[in-house]
């Protein structure tokens, strides 16, 4: 039986943390993402506010747009490509940042440095009214609470049986989802998870208007990670000046020389040698003219200048 | 021929008695249903006539052989007492076969087994899910209506109705006039339970007797009607379930929604102008939608009819076909349907059944959820970690 996976109620702050993987093997198999605080999701429902979308990438016109929905918890990237045209319709058709609700499946990403990354990919992008966001916002509110019930329970009671959990009103895709959250994250801060749901209960109580739980995330932020910090190098000498100078004119001379127009790496140190520049001193010559992008080795052994 | 000894001849069985061991043995039973084969024999090839189908004795319902039946005058409905019959078992089940060593005659209805009421076990609604006869249930009425339907040329008048005990609600059908009230309390013997279109039924037809009872311990009807919505993730572990409350939100509307066009006969959706059963037909325009009803626990696709459809949508069939001459993209009609009810949050209830998809539910009401958001956020604060218990 392949039933329709259902929407989990979750704040964005949940999404955020879910990012340990449970793939499916075979054909049709869903895959899900694993939170610490009781969920193990293939599809999420959230509400909050969500910013106007942007086209992410450089076909024009564009493919795929990304926006951000916002709750009182935390913020993660809405996503619709061109194979969801209902939901890419959906993300760009505001101007302005409103409340709405987003249904749609997780996709966990992990960038080159292993930062996992957890964004929805959008079937549904709604606006709704304030007061709809509120009771969507009061749902997700309650059964995170129960789920986190669930979770600590287990925890103080990992043999309690599943009859019991049922009749205590846990569906049997929670008691599932309880455990694998304690399996793969058996140390997770659930205390301080718990009492940030604080926000989304004065959102319920609408002690906040909608402009002040809107922190000011930009839509989407590109992360360049930062270069190791470098020595200034000090400025060449007068000697290394001259080193230079005779291996530019030797990369001319052999490249005029030769059939396929590159300087030959092993003539070049040769002609440097007969010419008294001990080899370390030739190889620093080649390292800054390649590192200045004077001169430039495309095949292995042959060099140009740039 | 000789007359048989007493002492060898076969004590009468009751049809829930029959085992291997107990072969051969007589039963009175009346045929219930009947089909007539030829079967080759495998050493020459000579053709075999067999009659098989079901019996029952009202104590249960086997399937029996009967190899080289007379030619013609059996029938269905008829009872017979079958002498010397033998009892195999195929896939766990007792199954009789009637041979030549098995003599086979008419039999009336006083010579069915007499049974005393306590003599059946009480079974509960819980315990009824599947086919099922040989048993007793104390239950009460929920509600009843009459239906007209025709079973093959005949007019017949069905009472069709719910049934509720302590353990669950069952549908029921009876065939004879009982005289049932919403309301009451009754006992019913000599019914079965059938799958019809994958929801269990009761079904009463003149075998059965219903006997008032006390209501003590039974759900009131209105109970029964107005009970609190359940889990969908509750109700996807059970085969179905009658007169339940789920709420959710709309989270999709699957197609075909919108506009549809049915077959006169026998509303089916027609497709191409074309109907599964009916062939070439000139549709009926309608409208219907059918909305993904998601509580986070599970999902469920409501079939909504057309008044439903119209007052959810705010779109009436006549202005709909009306946008259809002004715009004659059909996707679009069904479009601006989603755009009106995903992210609803809906009430239904009905009765829902499950199939390799998932669930279905056809639904007696819905209505938009309403949220006291004040009484909400207090209930919620008092979960947050500081608040006094």
């Amino acid at each position: 039986m392949t039933v329709r996976e259902p929407a989990w109620r979750v704040t964005a702050r949940e999404v955020e943390a879910a990012t340990e993987e449970e793939r499916g093997v075979g054909e049709k198999v869903a895959s899900y993402l694993v939170s610490p605080f009781g969920s193990r999701m293939n599809r999420v429902l959230l509400a909050g506010t969500l910013t106007p979308a942007e086209p992410v990438g450089r076909e024009d016109p564009p493919t795929f747009w990304r926006a951000r929905l916002t709750d009182p918890t935390g913020s993660v990237a809405v996503t619709a490509g061109s194979f969801q045209p209902r939901a890419m319709a959906q993300l760009r058709a505001a101007a302005a940042p409103r409340s709405a609700i987003v249904v749609g499946k997780l996709h966990l990403y992990r960038g080159r440095d292993g930062a996992p990354q957890v964004s929805v990919r959008a079937e549904a992008a709604r606006s709704v009214t304030e007061v709809d966001e509120r009771a969507q916002l009061a749902e997700i509110a309650r059964q995170t609470f129960d789920r986190l019930d669930l979770v600590e329970r287990l925890e103080r009671l990992p043999t309690a049986p599943e009859e019991e959990l049922r009749a205590g009103g846990s569906p049997p895709v929670w008691i599932r989802a309880a455990r694998a959250s304690l399996q793969r994250f058996p140390q997770a801060e659930r205390a301080a998870f718990r009492a940030g749901l604080k926000g989304v209960v004065r959102r319920v109580a609408g002690d906040l208007g909608p402009a002040a739980v809107r922190p000011a995330v930009p839509t989407s932020v590109t992360v360049t990670p930062d270069p190791a910090p470098r020595a200034p190098s000090p400025p060449p000498s007068g000697e290394q000046r001259s080193d230079e100078a005779a291996f530019l004119g030797l990369v001319d001379e052999l490249a005029e020389g030769s059939v396929d127009g590159y300087a030959d790496l092993r003539e070049l140190l040769q002609r440097i040698a007969a010419r008294g520049v001990a080899s370390g001193r030739a190889e620093a010559a080649l390292n800054r003219l390649e590192e200045e992008g004077t001169i430039e080795e495309p095949i292995v052994g042959k060099l140009r200048r740039a | 021929m000789a007359s048989p000894d007493p002492s060898a001849h076969p004590a009468e069985v009751r049809l829930r008695d029959l085992g291997p061991a107990t072969s051969p043995v007589e039963v009175v039973a009346r045929i219930v249903t009947l089909e007539r084969r030829e079967v080759a024999r495998r050493a020459d090839g000579a053709r075999r006539a067999l009659l098989s189908g079901l019996v029952s004795d009202g104590t249960a319902t086997v399937r029996f052989t009967w190899w080289d039946p007379p030619r013609e005058g059996v029938e269905r409905g008829e009872i017979v007492r079958a002498v010397g019959a033998e009892v195999r078992e195929f896939r766990g089940r007792p199954e009789l076969v009637f041979s030549w060593k098995t003599r086979i005659g008419p039999a009336g209805e006083a010579e069915l087994p007499r049974i005393a009421p306590d003599e059946f076990p009480l079974r509960t609604v819980r315990e009824l899910r599947s086919p099922a006869e040989g048993f007793r249930l104390e239950a009460r009425v929920v509600r009843t209506a009459e239906r007209s339907v025709s079973v093959g040329e005949e007019q017949r008048v069905v009472h069709e109705g719910l049934l509720a005990d302590g353990s669950g609600s069952l549908a029921f059908a009876a065939w004879s006039d009982f005289g049932l009230r919403a309301g009451e309390a009754v006992r019913f013997t000599g019914a079965y339970v059938r799958l019809f279109r994958g929801r269990p039924q009761l079904v009463l037809d003149e075998r059965a007797t219903v006997v008032r009872i006390e209501p003590t311990g039974l759900p009131e009807p209105a109970q029964v009607l107005r009970s609190p919505p359940r889990l969908l993730g509750e109700l996807e572990s059970e085969p179905s379930a009658e007169a339940v409350a789920v709420e959710g939100t709309v989270v999709q509307l699957v197609p075909p929604s919108g506009l549809v066009y049915r077959c006169p006969t026998c509303r089916r959706l027609v497709s191409g102008g074309l109907c599964r059963i009916h062939g070439e037909v000139a549709g009926v325009a309608d409208l219907r939608a059918r909305l993904v009803l998601d509580d986070g626990t599970g999902s469920v696709v409501v079939a909504v009819d057309r008044p439903t459809t119209e007052r959810l949508w705010g779109t009436t069939l006549d202005e709909a076909r009306r946008r259809l001459q002004d715009q004659p993209d059909p996707s679009l009609l069904e479009e601006s349907l989603a755009e009106a009810v995903v992210g609803r949050r809906l009430r239904a209830r009905g009765s829902i059944v499950r199939d390799e998809w998932g669930l279905h539910l056809t639904p007696e009401a819905i209505e938009a959820t309403e949220v006291d958001l004040e009484t909400a956020a207090e209930e919620l604060a008092r979960r947050l970690p500081g608040s006094a218990p």
